[in-house]
C-alpha cells in the first residue's frame, strides 16, 4: 500500500488532484463505525481505523509528517468514516479522497481569500454575504465590507449577494497555501439598498419609510442650463418643475405635490449641505452638485418642521472619495434663440394701417354724430411694407457657456474638493444677461480611527445681473411692450437719435421699447458666501455628537440709471443706488445613538437647531442730471429718496428622530420638531411637528421566497405634521408704525401711525399628510416600480384676509382656511436592453388634486376688485386658482339675437362679444354674472428619461408633460386683441366681424366705439388647454477611453439641445407658465407675458485627469 | 469623557437660556404699536398721519362731488376703453355700479381717515398729559373725523360707524349706522372740535385745522339738516376769529396766498422733491389730454394719460352774469385740435369770455383757479386745494339767514361786490334762494360743493335730467343710459367688495 504515496504526493504536487469533496466516492468513507481514539498520534489512529473500517488507506507517513500529528480523544459511535477523518484531520493540513477503493491522505494547504465588497459608487457594504460555492464556507462583511475566508486550497467559485443587488460570482478562484487572493467584488443596482440622503443623515434606501426620490447629478451635467431646478423638470413624480420665465439664470418654480398656499411661498425649502438656504437658489452652480434629494411626504421632512410642508430638497456638493485623485474640466457652449413658431404674430405695419382705416371707416358709417377724419397715417396702407418688426429689432440669438473645474483628492484621512466655474448667459432679449462666477472648497478629515469627522466647506460665489431684473415680465412688463409698439414707427430720429414716442394715432402713447432696452442700466453686483463647518465625534461605541455651524451670507449693491429719453417723466433721468447686507446663520448641535442588538437596529437622534437671519437695505435716488455721460449718483443735482432699513427673523427648534428595524424587514420610524419663529403672533411662536411612518420588506418574509423574480417588495406608510413659515414680512404679525407726510406752514412734516393690524392668534400653517407606498423591484433589479398616494390638508393657510375697508384697512394678515389636496404618483425605473446596446427609462407621471375645504367669510377670496384683471377666486368647494370670469357665448349675431339676449348696458350691440346670464334676470353685470370658468390644475404631469448607451456612444433623452391643466391667456385677449386699436393686434384679429353680411371669424368682435370692453374682461374665451409635451433635452456624446498612460483619461464629448420642441395647443407662448412667479397670489396659470424660453444648442466637452 | 459631557450640558443651558429672546424680534428701523403713542410729540405725528388722507379723498372726490354735476364733464377718449376712463366717465353719467374703483376710493380714504383718528382719541384718553396739551390733539383728530364722516354720509347715507380703534380681524365688520346716529356723532366731534381747537394765532395760518375750519364745518352739517338758527349762530362768530375776504376772488387760489385770513381750512400741497412734500396733481388733471401742456403749465408736462377730467360745462360758463370777475378767474380755454389718438394739440390759451374758435381749431375750456404757471416741476404744483373759504361762510349764512326770513342782503352783497357785480336788493325769499344758490354754484365752482349743494337743496334730481338732455343734444359719445337721474342716485352704492366680505350686515343703497 505504500507504493502509491509516491505517485499520489507527485499528481499532488503537479496539480492534477483537483480536490473537489463531492468527488468522493460513497462506499469506502461511508462506512459506519463505531471507534473510541484516546490522546494518540495521527499514525496509529489511521492503522486503527484501517482496522476497524476494513479500508485501505494510502499516505506517505513521512511527507505528511503523521507520526508527528497528536490527535484528541474522541468517541464515536456509529458514525461515518468520512466524519470521523473530516474531525480529526482538521487543523492537519492533510486532505482525504477515496480513490479506487483506497482512502488517499494527501498533504493539504490553506490560503486565504479577502477582500471588500463595495456598491457601484465603492461605498463598502456592510452585512453582505460571501460564500464559497459548493461549501459550507462563507461570512458576512464587517462594518468595512470587508470578508477573509480560510480556504484549503484549490479553485473556487466566490458568490457575494446582498439583498437588493444582484448576486455576483467570480469563478476561478485560485486560493493557494498559505496566501491570501485579495477579490474585491462591487455590487451592481439595486437601488434599494444605496444609502440615499435623508433630513439630518443618511439611510439605506431599502429602510427608508417616507416618500423621497433620489436624483444623480451627473447624468444632468449636458444640459445647458445656469440653474439646478431646471435639471429637475419632470424628474421626479410629484415634483413639478416649471420654467415660467426666461430671464437669464432665473424664473424657475417647484410645486412639490402640488403645494398650495395662497399667500406663503409653495416652494420647496433648499438644504446644500446641511445649510438651510435663506437666499436665492439661483446662484448655485448646478457642476457643484453631486445629488439631490427630494423629499416629499411629512415623514421624509418632518424634521425641518415649519419649513418643510412644501417639501425639502436636499443638496449634496461632491465629495472626493478615499482614492479619488483626479482632475475633472467640463466646457459646454451654445447658443440660444426663441422658438419663432410659438412667437405670437403680430400685424405688420400695412397690416395694421389697413385695419386701422377700416376702423375709423366703420364708425363713420356705424356710429351717428361720428365724423373723426382717418388719420393720414392709415389712408394708405399699401404704402408700407412689413414696416417696423420690433420683436426682431429686441431679440437676438444669444450666447450660453459655462466652464468648469473640479480637483477631486482623497486619502484614507482627509479629503479635498476644489470645483470652480465660470457661467455666462446672454438673454435673448437684448441687452440682458447675467455671469456667475462660483467656487466651492470641501474638506474632510477623519481622525482617531474614524472617530472624529471635521470638516469645512466653503462656496463664495459672484454673480452679475446686467439688465437682468428690468420688470421684462407681466402686465407692463418690457416684452408685452415689443408686442404694443407701432409698426409704422421708426425706432430712430433722422438724426439717429431714440424716437420716444413710437406710437400712431388710435394708439396708447407708449414709449419706444428699443430705447427702453438700451438706455437703461440696471447691474446688480451679488456677493454670497456658503459656509459650514461640522464636527462628528463618537464619544461612546454608536454615541455620537454632530454639530453644525453654517452661513449663508449675500451683499448686493445696484447700479440703475435710465436717460431722461425714456422716463416715464420726459427729461427725467433717475438714477438709483442702493445695497443689501444680509446673512443668516444656523447651528445645530445633534446626538445620534446607532446599535444593532442582534437584528434590532436602532438608530436614535435629538439636538436642536438655531437659525437667525438679518439684513440691512440702503438706497438713495437721484435726479438731475445734465446729461446721461455719467449715470453715477455723483452726477445728480438733486437725491430725491433715500432710506436704509433693517430686518431680520429667528427660528429656533428643537429636534429628535428615532429608527428602528428588525432584520431590516419591518421599519419603524417616529420623529418631531419643535419651533419657535419670530415670524407668528406673539400667542402663537411655537409649534410642533410630529410625523410617524412604518415599513415593511414583504420580499424579505420566507413565503415570498418562491417569488424568485421578485427582489424587493415594501409597503410604507407614514403621516405627520408640517409648517409653512415662508410669508411675506418678517414682522408681519405686529402692527408696525409708517410715515405719513403732510403739509404745515409751508414745509412738510411728517406723521406717524400704524401702518397695519398686528395679529396676535397669527399661527402657522400646518400641513398634515399622509403617504402610503409601495416599492418593487423585479427581475434582478431590472424593473424597479415606486407609487405613493397622498393625501394631504393644509389648514390654518395665511393669507392677507381682505376685511371691510370701512376698518381704515384693508387686509390682516391671517390664518384665513384650509385646503385638502391628494395625489397618486408612479415612478418606473426599468432598464430594458442590458447588452451592447445598453436601453434604461426613467417615467415618472403624477395624478395631484386639490380642493378648498373651507375659508372665512365669505366663503372666497378674489384676486383683485377690477373686472379686467379678477382673473382667479379661491373659493370653498372649488379648486385652486380656478378661473373667474363670464361665459363668452360668441357674438350678437344679429338684431333679433340681440333683442332676445340679456345685454351688457350700452355696451352690446350687434357684432359684440356676448356673454351668459348667469342670473337669468336680462342684464349682464360684473357681479352677478361671472362665474368659473376653468380650472389651471393639470390632471396629470411628468416626466419621461430615455438613456441609450452603445458602444462609447450615449443619447439621453429628456421629456416633461402635463396634461389637462388650463391656462388663463390674458396676455392675449387683455392686451394683444385690443380693437379699440390703441396696441398692435394680433394678425388673425383682422378677421373680425364688421357687418353681418361679413361677420368674420365669430372670434374678434366689432370696433364700434365703447363696445369693445367685454372682450378685455375675463370671460371663457380666454381660457386654453394647457397641455404640453416638452422635449426638455436631448443630448448625445461620445466618450474616448484613453487608458493609463494618458493624462487624460477620459474624454467626452456631446451635443446637445435644451428646448428641443413643445408640443401643445397652447397658443400663447410658453405653456409651462402657469406658476405665475413667485408670488403665490399671481396664481396659478395666468399668462401675462413673460420672458421667452430659448430653445438652446450646445457642445461640450468633460475630460478627466489623473 | 466628563469633558463632553459638560460641554454638552452648557449646549443644552445656553439654547434653553436664550429661548425667549431669541425669537422675540421686533422691527427696529420703525416703532410698532406697543413702542409708538408715548409722548406729546407722537400724538402729534399721529394726529399729521390722519390729515394725509385728505389728499387721496380729493383726487377721487372731485369725481364724486364736482364732476357729477353740471359744473363739469369730461373729455371723451373713445380710443381708450380701458375701466380707468370708463369707471370715471360714468360718475359723470350716472351709470356707475358698486364696483366704481373712484367711488370706492372716496369710501376708503375716508374711512383710512377715520381710523387714524379713532387711534389718536381712543389712545390719548389714557395718557396722562395736561388737558390743555391734550385739547388741539383731540380738537385736529375729532374734526378730521367730523370731516371724513360728514363727506360719507353725505355721499353714501349711512354707513358703519367706527369709533373705536380697530385692533383685530372681528372689529373690522360692522353693519351700516343710521345716517342720523352718523349726524349725531359729526355734531358731537365738531362740538368737542370747536371747544378744543383755538382760532388762527395769525394769518397766514400753519394749515392746522382751527375753532373757524370746526364752525365752519358744524355749520355745513346744521344747513345740511335745516337747522338754519343753529348755523347762523355759529357762521357769525367767524368774522371775530379773524377772517375775511381777500381783495381779489383769484387770491384765495394763488400758492403765494395760501392760508389766508379767507381760508378756514385747506388741503394742502407743496412743489418740491424734499422728502415727503406732495405736489398738487390736480393741475394736469384737468386739462385737457396732451403729450405736450406748457401752453397753460408753462412747463413740457405730458398728461396724456391723467388728464381730460372736470372740463367745465357750457351750462356753467353761461351761469356767470355779465362782468362777474370769477368767470375769467376760474375758467380758461385752451385752444388747439384733437387729433387721432384722442389726444389734444395746445396751440393757444384763450380767454374764456367771448371766446370764439379760431378757424379749424376747437376750444376746450379749463380750469384756470389751479393753474399757476410757471410750473416748476413736472411732477404737480403748489396750489392747495380749498374745502372751505369765508366767502362759502357768507354765502351759508345768507342762507341760513333767507331761510329763517330775516335779511341775508348783508353777507350775500359782501360775496357779489368782490366779484364786482351790483347789490343784490329783493326781499323776496324765493327769489333770494334762487340768487344765493346760483352764487354758490359760481363762487365755490369746481371746490367739490356743487353735487353735495344740490343734494341739500333738493335740486339734484330736476338739474341733472334737464343737464342731461341738453348735454345729449352738444355731444355724440352719450349712450341712452346716461343721465337717467332719479332720487336713488343722490346716494352712491355701497362699494361692493364691503357687501360682498359682510354679507348679510351690510346692505346696499337702494337702486343698485
Amino acid at each position: 500500500m505504500r507504493i502509491s504515496f509516491l505517485l499520489i504526493s507527485i499528481s499532488i504536487t503537479i496539480g492534477l488532484v483537483s480536490v473537489k469533496a463531492t468527488e468522493l466516492a460513497a462506499q469506502g468513507v461511508n462506512t459506519r463505525l463505531d471507534i473510541s481514539i484516546g490522546s494518540e498520534d495521527l499514525s496509529s489512529v489511521i492503522k486503527k481505523l484501517e482496522q476497524k473500517a476494513n479500508v485501505a488507506f494510502a499516505y506517505d507517513e513521512l511527507f505528511l509528517k503523521i507520526a508527528n500529528k497528536h490527535v484528541n480523544a474522541a468517541n464515536y459511535q456509529n458514525e461515518s468514516l468520512k466524519n470521523i477523518l473530516t474531525d480529526l484531520l482538521k487543523g492537519q493540513e492533510i486532505g482525504f479522497k477515496e480513490q479506487a477503493g483506497n482512502i488517499i491522505l494527501y498533504r493539504q494547504l490553506t490560503g486565504r481569500v479577502s477582500g471588500r465588497i463595495t456598491d457601484e459608487s465603492g461605498q463598502p457594504l456592510p452585512g453582505a454575504s460571501v460564500s464559497i460555492v459548493g461549501t459550507s464556507f462563507g461570512m458576512m462583511t464587517d462594518a468595512d465590507g470587508r470578508y477573509n475566508i480560510s480556504l484549503p486550497e484549490g479553485t473556487y467559485t466566490v458568490a457575494a449577494s446582498f439583498v437588493g443587488y444582484s448576486r455576483v460570482e467570480s469563478a476561478n478562484v485560485t486560493i493557494n497555501g498559505n496566501q491570501t487572493t485579495t477579490l474585491n467584488i462591487r455590487l451592481v443596482a439595486g437601488s434599494q439598498l444605496k444609502e440615499v440622503t435623508v433630513s439630518y443623515g443618511k439611510q439605506r434606501a431599502r429602510e427608508v419609510t417616507g416618500s423621497l426620490t433620489q436624483v444623480d447629478a451627473a447624468p444632468l451635467q449636458d444640459m445647458p442650463v445656469m440653474q439646478f431646478a431646471q435639471q429637475l423638470q419632470g424628474k421626479a413624480a410629484g415634483v413639478q418643475v416649471a420654467q415660467s420665465s426666461g430671464q437669464p439664470g432665473r424664473g424657475v418654480e417647484f410645486r412639490i405635490r402640488g403645494a398650495a398656499s395662497f399667500y406663503a411661498s409653495n416652494q420647496p425649502l433648499v438644504v446644500i449641505d446641511g445649510i438651510p438656504v435663506t437666499g436665492s437658489i439661483n446662484n448655485m452652480n448646478p457642476a457643484e452638485i453631486e445629488s439631490f434629494s427630494i423629499l416629499k411626504d411629512a415623514s421624509a421632512t418632518a424634521l425641518y418642521g415649519s419649513r418643510a410642508a412644501n417639501g425639502v430638497i436636499l443638496i449634496t456638493t461632491k465629495h472626493a472619495k478615499p482614492g479619488d485623485a483626479q482632475i475633472d474640466f467640463n466646457a459646454n457652449y451654445g447658443v440660444q434663440k426663441i422658438p419663432g413658431e410659438r412667437v405670437p404674430k403680430m400685424m405688420d405695419a400695412r397690416g395694421f394701417a389697413q385695419y386701422m382705416n377700416e376702423k375709423f371707416a366703420d364708425s363713420r358709417k356705424y356710429e351717428p354724430g361720428y365724423t373723426t377724419a382717418t388719420p393720414t397715417e392709415y389712408l394708405n396702407p399699401e404704402q408700407y411694407g412689413e414696416g417696423t418688426n420690433w420683436y426682431k429689432l429686441l431679440t437676438r440669438t444669444a450666447p450660453i457657456q459655462s466652464y468648469d473645474i473640479t480637483i477631486r483628492s482623497a486619502r484614507e484621512k482627509s479629503s479635498s474638493t476644489v470645483m470652480a466655474g465660470y457661467q455666462e448667459q446672454q438673454g435673448v432679449l437684448i441687452n440682458t444677461g447675467t455671469k456667475l462666477f462660483s467656487l466651492r472648497i470641501n474638506q474632510d478629515f477623519s481622525l482617531s480611527n474614524d472617530k472624529l469627522k471635521i470638516g469645512f466647506n466653503l462656496a463664495p460665489s459672484y454673480r452679475l445681473d446686467h439688465n437682468n431684473r428690468l420688470g421684462t415680465d407681466g402686465v407692463g412688463g418690457l416684452f408685452e411692450r415689443i408686442f404694443e409698439a407701432s409698426p409704422l414707427k421708426s425706432p430712430y430720429n433722422a438724426d439717429g437719435s431714440y424716437n420716444r414716442d413710437t406710437y400712431s394715432p388710435g394708439m396708447v402713447a407708449y414709449i419706444n421699447p428699443l430705447a427702453q432696452f438700451n438706455l437703461t442700466n440696471d447691474d446688480y453686483k451679488t456677493t454670497r458666501i456658503l459656509a459650514n463647518g461640522y464636527l462628528n465625534y463618537e464619544f461612546l461605541t454608536g454615541l455620537s455628537i454632530k454639530t453644525n455651524i453654517a452661513v449663508d451670507k449675500g451683499a448686493e449693491t445696484r447700479q440703475y440709471f435710465q436717460s431722461g429719453v425714456v422716463t416715464s417723466t420726459v427729461g427725467q433721468a433717475t438714477g438709483t443706488s442702493s445695497s443689501v447686507d444680509n446673512g443668516s446663520y444656523t447651528a445645530e448641535a445633534n446626538l445620534v445613538y446607532h446599535r444593532s442588538f442582534g437584528d434590532h437596529n436602532i438608530e436614535a437622534l435629538a439636538g436642536y437647531s438655531a437659525q437667525k437671519y438679518s439684513g440691512t437695505n440702503n438706497t438713495l435716488t437721484g435726479l438731475g442730471y445734465p446729461s446721461d455721460d455719467i449715470p453715477y449718483l455723483n452726477a445728480a443735482t438733486s437725491l430725491s429718496e433715500g432710506g436704509s432699513s433693517y430686518s431680520a427673523y429667528s427660528l429656533l427648534s428643537g429636534i429628535a428622530r428615532i429608527n428602528y428595524n428588525y432584520k431590516g424587514r419591518y421599519l419603524l420610524q417616529g420623529a418631531v420638531r419643535r419651533d419657535g419663529s419670530s415670524r407668528f403672533g406673539a400667542n402663537q411662536r411655537y409649534g410642533n411637528f410630529p410625523s410617524v411612518s412604518a415599513g415593511w420588506v414583504i420580499s424579505d418574509e420566507k413565503f415570498m421566497d418562491r417569488f424568485s423574480f421578485l427582489n424587493l417588495m415594501k409597503i410604507r406608510a407614514s403621516y405627520g405634521v408640517t409648517g409653512n413659515n415662508f410669508f411675506p414680512g418678517y414682522y408681519a404679525a405686529q402692527a408696525t408704525i409708517a410715515k405719513y407726510y403732510y403739509e404745515f406752514g409751508g414745509a412738510s412734516v411728517a406723521g406717524q401711525t400704524i401702518n397695519r393690524l398686528a395679529n396676535d392668534d397669527l399661527r402657522w400653517e400646518r400641513n398634515k399628510q399622509f403617504d402610503i407606498g409601495l416599492d418593487l423591484s423585479l427581475f434582478n433589479n431590472r424593473l424597479n416600480f415606486t407609487y405613493d398616494y397622498y393625501h394631504k390638508i393644509s389648514d390654518g393657510l395665511i393669507m392677507q384676509r381682505p376685511i371691510p375697508k370701512a376698518s381704515g384697512f384693508t387686509s390682516i394678515l391671517d390664518n384665513v382656511g384650509a385646503i385638502e389636496l391628494w395625489g397618486h404618483e408612479f415612478t418606473v425605473n426599468s432598464t430594458n436592453l442590458t447588452g451592447k446596446l445598453k436601453w434604461t427609462t426613467n417615467l415618472n407621471v403624477s395624478f395631484d388634486r386639490n380642493l378648498i375645504k373651507n375659508l372665512v367669510s365669505p366663503g372666497y377670496i378674489r384676486r383683485n376688485n377690477t373686472v379686467s384683471s379678477d382673473y382667479y377666486r379661491q373659493q370653498e368647494g372649488h379648486h385652486l386658482g380656478e378661473f373667474y370670469g363670464f361665459v363668452f357665448l360668441g357674438l350678437y349675431k344679429d338684431a333679433n339675437d340681440l333683442a332676445n339676449s340679456a345685454k351688457y348696458g350700452s355696451a352690446s350691440d350687434v357684432g359684440t362679444i356676448k356673454v351668459k346670464d348667469i342670473n337669468g334676470d336680462g342684464v349682464i353685470d360684473d357681479v352677478n354674472d361671472r362665474t368659473f370658468i376653468g380650472d389651471p390644475t393639470p390632471t396629470f404631469t411628468g416626466g419621461l428619461t430615455n438613456n441609450f448607451v452603445y458602444k462609447n456612444w450615449d443619447l439621453n433623452i429628456h421629456m416633461a408633460f402635463s396634461v389637462g391643466g388650463k391656462i388663463l391667456n390674458a396676455a392675449k385677449w387683455a392686451y394683444q386683441t385690443n380693437l379699440d386699436g390703441s396696441r398692435v393686434m394680433l394678425a388673425a384679429a383682422a378677421d373680425r366681424w364688421r357687418s353681418p353680411e361679413n361677420p368674420g371669424s365669430g372670434v374678434y368682435p366689432r370696433t364700434k366705439t365703447g363696445t369693445t370692453a367685454m372682450g378685455r374682461q375675463v370671460n371663457s374665451q380666454w381660457v386654453e388647454d394647457g397641455s404640453y409635451l416638452t422635449a426638455k433635452n436631448i443630448s448625445l456624446g461620445y466618450r474616448f477611453n484613453l487608458g493609463e498612460k494618458f493624462l487624460m483619461r477620459s474624454l467626452r464629448v456631446y451635443t446637445s439641445v435644451q428646448q428641443a420642441f413643445v408640443l401643445t395647443k397652447y397658443s400663447g407662448m410658453n405653456p409651462e407658465i402657469n406658476f405665475a412667479g413667485l408670488d403665490p397670489t399671481l396664481g396659478i396659470g395666468v399668462d401675462e407675458n413673460a420672458y421667452p424660453i430659448p430653445r438652446t444648442f450646445s457642445f461640450g466637452v468633460s475630460a478627466t485627469f489623473k | 469623557m466628563k469633558k463632553t459631557y459638560i460641554i454638552l450640558a452648557l449646549t443644552a443651558l445656553t439654547a434653553a437660556s436664550c429661548k425667549k429672546d431669541f425669537i422675540d424680534l421686533t422691527p427696529k428701523d420703525s416703532y410698532t404699536d406697543a413702542t409708538f403713542y408715548k409722548t406729546v410729540d407722537q400724538f402729534k405725528q399721529a394726529d399729521i398721519a390722519a390729515y394725509a388722507p385728505l389728499r387721496d379723498v380729493l383726487v377721487n372726490d372731485y369725481f364724486t362731488s364736482e364732476m357729477r354735476s353740471d359744473n363739469t364733464i369730461y373729455q371723451p377718449y373713445p380710443s381708450n376703453r380701458g375701466t380707468a376712463y370708463l369707471y370715471r366717465e360714468s360718475i359723470s353719467n350716472f351709470t356707475n355700479t358698486s364696483t366704481n374703483d373712484y367711488v370706492n376710493a372716496v369710501w376708503q380714504h375716508c374711512y383710512t381717515g377715520i381710523s387714524r383718528t379713532n387711534i389718536v382719541i381712543e389712545r390719548l384718553k389714557t395718557t396722562d398729559f395736561d388737558a390743555a396739551v391734550k385739547a388741539p390733539i383731540d380738537g385736529q383728530a375729532k374734526f378730521l373725523r367730523a370731516f371724513y364722516y360728514f363727506k360719507l354720509v353725505r355721499l353714501f347715507g349711512g354707513v358703519p360707524l367706527f369709533l373705536k380703534e380697530v385692533t383685530k380681524a372681528e372689529d373690522a365688520f360692522l353693519p351700516r349706522s343710521a345716517a342720523d346716529a352718523i349726524y349725531n356723532q359729526i355734531i358731537a366731534d365738531a362740538k368737542d372740535a370747536i371747544s378744543e381747537l383755538s382760532a388762527p394765532a395769525k394769518f397766514p395760518q400753519t394749515g392746522e385745522a382751527t375753532k373757524g375750519s370746526a364752525t365752519m364745518l358744524l355749520a355745513e352739517v346744521y344747513a345740511t339738516q335745516k337747522k338754519w338758527a343753529d348755523a347762523e349762530t355759529l357762521l357769525t362768530t367767524l368774522s371775530g376769529m379773524g377772517y375775511g375776504l381777500n381783495a381779489n376772488y383769484a387770491d384765495a387760489f394763488t400758492p403765494g396766498n395760501k392760508n389766508s385770513k379767507e381760508s378756514l381750512f385747506d388741503i394742502q400741497f407743496l412743489e418740491g422733491t424734499v422728502l415727503g412734500t406732495t405736489p398738487n396733481p390736480l393741475p394736469f388733471h384737468f386739462l385737457p389730454r396732451s403729450t405736450n401742456t406748457s401752453i397753460i403749465t408753462g412747463i413740457n408736462i405730458n398728461n396724456s394719460s391723467t388728464g381730460g377730467w372736470n372740463t367745465p360745462t357750457q351750462d356753467l360758463i353761461n351761469a356767470y352774469e355779465p362782468n362777474d370777475k370769477r368767470l375769467d378767474a376760474s375758467i380758461g380755454m385752451v385752444e388747439g385740435t384733437y387729433n387721432a389718438s384722442d389726444l389734444f394739440v395746445y396751440s393757444a390759451n384763450k380767454s374764456v369770455i367771448g371766446y370764439t374758435p379760431a378757424a379749424g381749431k376747437m376750444g376746450v375750456p379749463y380750469i384756470k383757479k389751479y393753474e399757476h404757471p410757471p410750473l416748476i416741476a413736472v411732477t404737480g404744483s403748489s396750489d392747495n386745494f380749498p374745502v372751505y373759504r369765508y366767502s362759502d361762510a357768507l354765502l351759508l349764512l345768507a342762507e341760513a339767514q333767507n331761510e329763517q326770513g330775516k335779511s341775508p342782503l348783508t353777507a350775500l352783497n359782501t360775496v357779489k361786490s368782490r366779484a364786482g357785480l351790483p347789490a343784490t336788493t329783493t326781499a323776496d325769499q324765493a327769489s333770494l334762494r334762487t340768487i344765493i344758490a346760483h352764487e354758490r354754484r359760481v363762487e365755490l365752482a369746481f371746490e367739490n360743493h356743487r353735487w353735495n349743494d344740490l343734494v341739500r337743496t333738493g335740486q339734484a334730481v330736476d338739474v341733472m335730467n334737464a343737464f342731461g338732455a341738453v348735454l345729449k343734444t352738444q355731444v355724440n359719445y352719450l349712450t341712452p343710459d346716461t343721465y337717467n337721474v332719479t332720487a336713488n342716485k343722490l346716494l352712491y352704492p355701497i362699494p361692493q367688495p364691503e357687501i360682498d366680505l359682510n354679507p348679510g350686515q351690510m346692505t346696499q343703497n337702494p337702486g343698485y
